[in-house]
């Protein structure tokens, strides 16, 4: 469309004809930022002249929202979180996650929290939420996963894929598996895949968890460090044993939550039965061990390498 | 389970392993025949599990994970180098010497009224700096001074306690009857009493270990003069070879060395095939020990001390011994009691608080020394 035609659409008083047009918009927008800056050109243009059609547009934009469940602090709130996007755009995007059957407040707080939404467009969104009702996470439950991580509509595709084939292929969760895994811990979408996998492993080999617990205890949404140095310090104290190949333990372990999801006063006072002093004594020497294993890890695989080198270079010798 | 994931498993089983092991001692898979499945450190853990689950109760945890967390050093300062620079290094990194701390509120505090003897006075002249409680920095390693001597020695700091324990004064004559690998040696010369040191060891390549800490950190005109004499014989003939010979005598013996056999793999004691070994050390420890007490001087003292938690290789042999020379040689060796001692270290060191005879310090993670048990005798002229 060429911008003559678009800037005469902003000084026609009709609204009806304004609320067709733009509804072809929107992508232009995300797609072709010439065309809004042109936009913001034209407004900036008819602000001297014609102040009437701007508002009149803002004004339908609003009573719209206002008609969703708005109320008018929240209009005026979403109306300038991002200034460079159109009413029309941000009704549309607004329309879409009602559509999906969210309710006004949740909509609210998740753009407020992450504006670069508006930015996207009605076509993207519909994209992702067919994927994501694909994932098991639809209606019912994309309010939760919004809430938890609105950047799942922004994220680019890859990324998502990659976490998912780790969850997949690498975790060997079932599909509920993850659909439950992502629902409660909407943050893993945005983790780094080698970091997921490792917390994977730690979970699984080094503590003994099984599939389950680990998506039932909502692990993955603890940083490795928490639970390293609280796992690890219930093991040193001899409160934690990892299960023998059979699964048994000498001593009852505590239960995960015990571990995890409480309180570090709680977790000391019921759980380690030990004093704050001497955990963090603890944290410090193992944070220092950490420091101390990877620096260690990487001179080994230099050496290893080095090693592998010389004994290639025998073995082509001897075959000289 | 899928190749990549047992890649990660691998390198999640080396981070298990806390400690770095010396890269020659290291098992290299591609050379190994068999893996370690139980590894020896492991054994030694359950066995402690055990025994001192029991014996220490609700303590044993905090034990526990001290024990299996890095230990803190204390830094022994050489006398025989440019000592009151090297002290004030040591101030200067935030380090306090708590022999000196000690003694300082030994002089504040008025004696008891009640003690019918005066507190025993701790060996003088030692100087050990520790950082303070909860504070995990480490000592730089030691250098060498001016003199060619090196400026300070790094050591469990509560190794030092048996020392300052004995007391020893000007002019004493002084056995180190389990003297390898030389800690307490060196620390017995720096008080600069003896007026001859005797070091033995069965062991002849721990006593080499001994014959090089003396030459990094103590003249030559000491070291090769009549004062010391450096021997490696069988420790238990000492009553026979040298009987009321000396003023004090030091036993520290051969034990289970607990925090050591959590850690190293080589020649654990608690190796399987060493299970023999491990089971008659506490009849070797009463030998020893009776053979210290018979090679002390009648009105003279001895201390006992292991780096072991265990009942049966501390009070147990300390009462064992003291039966067996009343028994067998008529002759009276008293317990000194130490609780003013203990109590004047008592903000540097964590001590248990019912050892029928002799001290024991725990390790803590807010003062990870230990462990360390000793018990003062006194042999009745």
């Amino acid at each position: 469309m060429s911008p003559a035609l678009f800037c005469k659409l902003t000084t026609v008083p009709g609204g009806e004809s304004l609320r067709e047009s733009s509804c072809v918009r929107p992508q232009k927008y995300v797609l072709a930022p010439e065309h809004r800056t042109h936009l913001v050109q034209c407004l900036h243009e008819d602000r001297g002249t014609s102040v009437e059609p701007k508002s009149l547009e803002l004004e339908k934009v609003t009573s719209s929202l206002q008609d969703m469940g708005f109320d008018e602090a929240h209009v005026n709130s979403l109306l300038s979180l991002q200034p460079s996007v159109h009413p029309q755009q941000l009704l549309d995007i607004i329309s879409e996650f009602l559509l999906l059957g969210l309710h006004p407040e949740p909509v609210f707080v998740a753009v407020t929290k992450s504006p670069q939404l508006l930015k996207l467009s009605t076509m993207q969104m519909k994209r992702r939420s067919s994927y994501l009702r694909k994932l098991g996470l639809g209606e019912g439950k994309l309010k939760r996963v919004l809430h938890g991580c609105p950047e799942v509509f922004t994220m680019r595709q890859r990324d998502i894929d990659n976490v998912v084939k780790v969850l997949k292929e690498k975790c060997l969760f079932t599909v509920q598996q993850i659909t439950e895994l992502l629902h409660r811990c909407p943050g893993v979408f945005q983790e780094d895949p080698s970091e997921l996998e490792y917390k994977f492993q730690y979970a699984y080999f080094r503590m003994g968890l099984k599939h389950l617990d680990i998506v039932r205890s909502d692990f993955f949404q603890y940083s490795v460090t928490k639970i390293k140095q609280r796992h690890m310090y219930l093991e040193r104290l001899g409160r934690y044993q990892t299960p023998d190949k059979k699964g048994q333990t000498q001593i009852p372990n505590p239960l995960l939550k015990d571990i995890l999801r409480v309180s570090e006063e709680e977790f000391l006072a019921r759980t380690a039965c030990s004093s704050a002093e001497e955990f963090g004594v603890f944290k410090k020497l193992l944070d220092r061990e950490e420091e101390e294993s990877k620096s260690h890890a990487s001179e080994e695989e230099e050496e290893e390498e080095e090693e592998e080198e010389e004994e290639e270079e025998e073995e082509e010798e001897e075959l000289l | 389970m899928a190749a990549p994931v047992l890649r990660g498993v691998r390198k999640l089983l080396k981070l298990v392993d806390f400690t770095p092991v010396p890269r020659r001692h290291r098992y290299k898979k591609k050379w190994a025949t068999t893996e370690p499945e139980f590894p020896a450190s492991r054994l030694a853990l359950q066995n402690f599990d055990m025994s001192y689950g029991i014996q220490f109760g609700d303590l044993w945890p905090s034990i526990r994970v001290s024990l299996l967390s890095e230990q803190k050093y204390g830094a022994l300062v050489n006398n025989f180098a440019a000592w009151d620079n090297v002290s004030a290094k040591l101030e200067q990194l935030s380090a306090k010497d708590f022999v000196n701390e000690a003694i300082s509120r030994q002089k504040l505090e008025p004696e008891s009224d009640l003690s019918p003897t005066p507190s025993p006075d701790c060996s003088p002249n030692l100087r050990c700096f520790t950082f303070s409680r909860g504070d995990v920095r480490r000592f730089p390693p030691a250098r060498l001074g001016s003199l060619g001597l090196m400026d300070y020695y790094l050591m469990d700091a509560a190794s030092l306690l048996p020392v300052l324990a004995l007391g020893l004064q000007p002019g004493d004559t002084v056995l180190d009857l389990c003297a390898a690998p030389g800690g307490k040696t060196l620390a017995l010369l720096q008080t600069g009493c003896c007026r001859n040191l005797a070091a033995n060891d069965l062991s002849t390549s721990r006593i080499g270990r001994l014959q090089k800490v003396l030459h990094s950190y103590v003249p030559q005109d000491i070291r090769e003069g009549n004062q010391v004499r450096v021997t490696s014989w069988d420790g238990r003939k000492w009553g026979e070879l040298e009987g009321d010979t000396y003023d004090r005598v030091l036993v520290d013996v051969p034990c289970t060395t607990d925090r050591h056999s959590l850690h190293e793999e080589e020649n654990n004691i608690f190796q399987r095939s060493r299970k023999k070994e491990r089971q008659m050390l506490p009849m070797l420890q009463v030998q020893l020990l009776a053979a210290g007490l018979l090679a002390t001087k009648p009105g003279g003292h001895v201390v006992y001390s292991t780096c072991s938690l265990s009942h049966l290789q501390n009070e147990y042999v300390v009462q064992g011994a003291i039966e067996l020379l009343a028994n067998q040689y008529s002759i009276k060796v008293q317990v000194e009691d130490l609780s003013h001692f203990r109590k004047l270290f008592m903000d540097t060191f964590c001590f248990f608080p019912s050892c029928q005879v002799g001290e024991l310090v725990i390790p803590n993670l807010m003062a990870n020394f230990g462990p360390m048990y000793f018990c003062k005798m006194h042999r009745l002229p």
